[in-house]
């Protein structure tokens, strides 16, 4: 699957690609919504590690504005809620990513993203 | 069911044409038949997933059906696993391991498409010892390497150390062993390997036999298919690693006895397990 958790850890690897290879476009992305199991002690944890601003951006392309442009001091209830409900309860079916310096494309089929490279692309 | 005897490989095309055809392209035709008998998770494995802290984001490079995605166990929700696979009929099976929605990613173990040092821990299992390495050996001859290891075998590594974070990195690597257990149904070749140099494996082929036609009469179709394999031998793999890491400008050794140096990784444990080698790495840095 692709989620958001995912999507903010990929990033282009064609040969030559190194900057501004990140984060990925969503193009024309159908989405499935799924309940995930809620888990307080993953979500403190990760979010220091993610890249806050290609999340909330993304998040936007998907059509989900609940997240703050600054991640908050405090960690209410209602943030952690909407930060788990963005990283993993919205799943990226079809699709494809674009990267934004390169503009490769890497297409997203039955919601498996796929980062294959033909040989000469490959860094 | 005929034996399943191993033979011995020779890799005379080029390496990623040869993994196509007798590694990606076989698993993709096995795919269902090969899922349902690799279901048990190794305990040393179980382990280490085990005891990674709440909030780590790890990669199973090689994931083959997911069977690791859904672990630890007891606490599934606590860290996520990212599984990746050159097999897209594997990675279907793999996206709902255990029950439940896993997060896969169809990629090459050799290739990079992640920020860098973005997990915080890896498991490559039973993965690297499929990559071809005889054409890349005598490249390696050729350009004059000092060390006849496989450089192909030494950037799947070096992979694994730049995905993971290198103050706190934890990276566990199982291939197959040379020796194999009393267990094991599969018997090795007792051919000498003209490629093998010092501490080397053996390259062979590990038949999977697909079974067509559930009848027990004779005419059960079978067909074969032949899976290449580098076999490691004992203390290869942790040359390996040492090397690859060394190549990174990273000490191989404990943090405290660094003299200096301001990366680094250690063995935390390595061993033999049924017919496998394993060693547990743990990256820090000053």
């Amino acid at each position: 699957m692709v989620r958001l958790l995912t999507h903010n850890l990929l990033a282009c690897h064609v040969k030559g690609c190194t900057s501004n290879n990140f984060p990925l476009q969503f193009q024309n992305a159908q989405i499935e919504l799924r309940e995930a199991d809620f888990n307080t002690d993953f979500l403190k944890n990760f979010l220091p590690k993610l890249e806050w601003k290609a999340l909330v951006d993304s998040a936007k392309d998907l059509g989900d504005t609940s997240l703050p442009l600054e991640q908050p001091e405090m960690l209410d209830d209602e943030f952690l809620k909407n930060l788990h409900h963005v990283l993993l309860e919205i799943h990226v079916e079809e699709g494809s990513m674009t990267c934004p310096n390169c503009k490769h494309s890497y297409p997203i089929s039955n919601g498996i993203p796929n980062m294959l490279l033909a040989e000469h692309e490959i860094g | 069911m005929a034996p399943r005897s191993v033979t011995s490989a020779t890799i005379s095309e080029d390496p990623l044409a040869y993994e196509d055809k007798h590694v990606h392209a076989v698993y993709e035709q096995i795919a269902p038949h090969f899922s349902s008998t690799r279901y048990k998770p190794w305990p040393v494995i179980a382990a280490f997933l085990s005891n990674i802290p709440p909030g780590w984001v790890g990669l199973d490079s090689g994931t083959g059906n997911g069977k690791y995605l859904p672990l630890p166990a007891e606490n599934p929700r606590r860290v996520w696993t990212v599984g990746l696979d050159h097999s897209l009929n594997l990675l279907k099976i793999a996206r709902n391991a255990g029950g439940g929605y896993r997060e896969v990613v169809r990629g090459n173990v050799l290739d990079q498409p992640w920020r860098k040092a973005s997990f915080d821990y890896a498991i490559s299992i039973a993965t690297i010892h499929h990559l071809a390495t005889y054409e890349r050996r005598k490249q390696a001859i050729q350009v004059g390497h000092s060390n006849l290891n496989d450089i192909v075998l030494i950037t799947s590594i070096q992979r694994l150390l730049q995905a993971v974070s290198p103050s706190h990195g934890r990276i566990l690597i199982y291939v197959w062993a040379v020796e194999q257990d009393d267990l094991s149904r599969r018997q090795i070749p007792v051919v000498d390997d003209p490629h093998a140099v010092g501490q080397s494996g053996k390259d062979v082929f590990v038949p999977w036999v697909l079974s067509s036609g559930a009848d027990s009469e004779k005419l059960q179709a079978e067909q074969v298919f032949n899976r290449y394999y580098h076999m490691f031998a004992k203390g290869e793999l942790e040359q390996l690693v040492s090397e690859a890491a060394k190549e990174l400008g990273l000490h191989v050794g404990l943090k405290s006895e660094s003299a200096g140096a301001r990366r680094g990784i250690d063995f935390q444990q390595d061993g033999w397990e049924r017919s496998n080698h394993y060693v547990e790495l743990r990256c820090w840095a000053v």
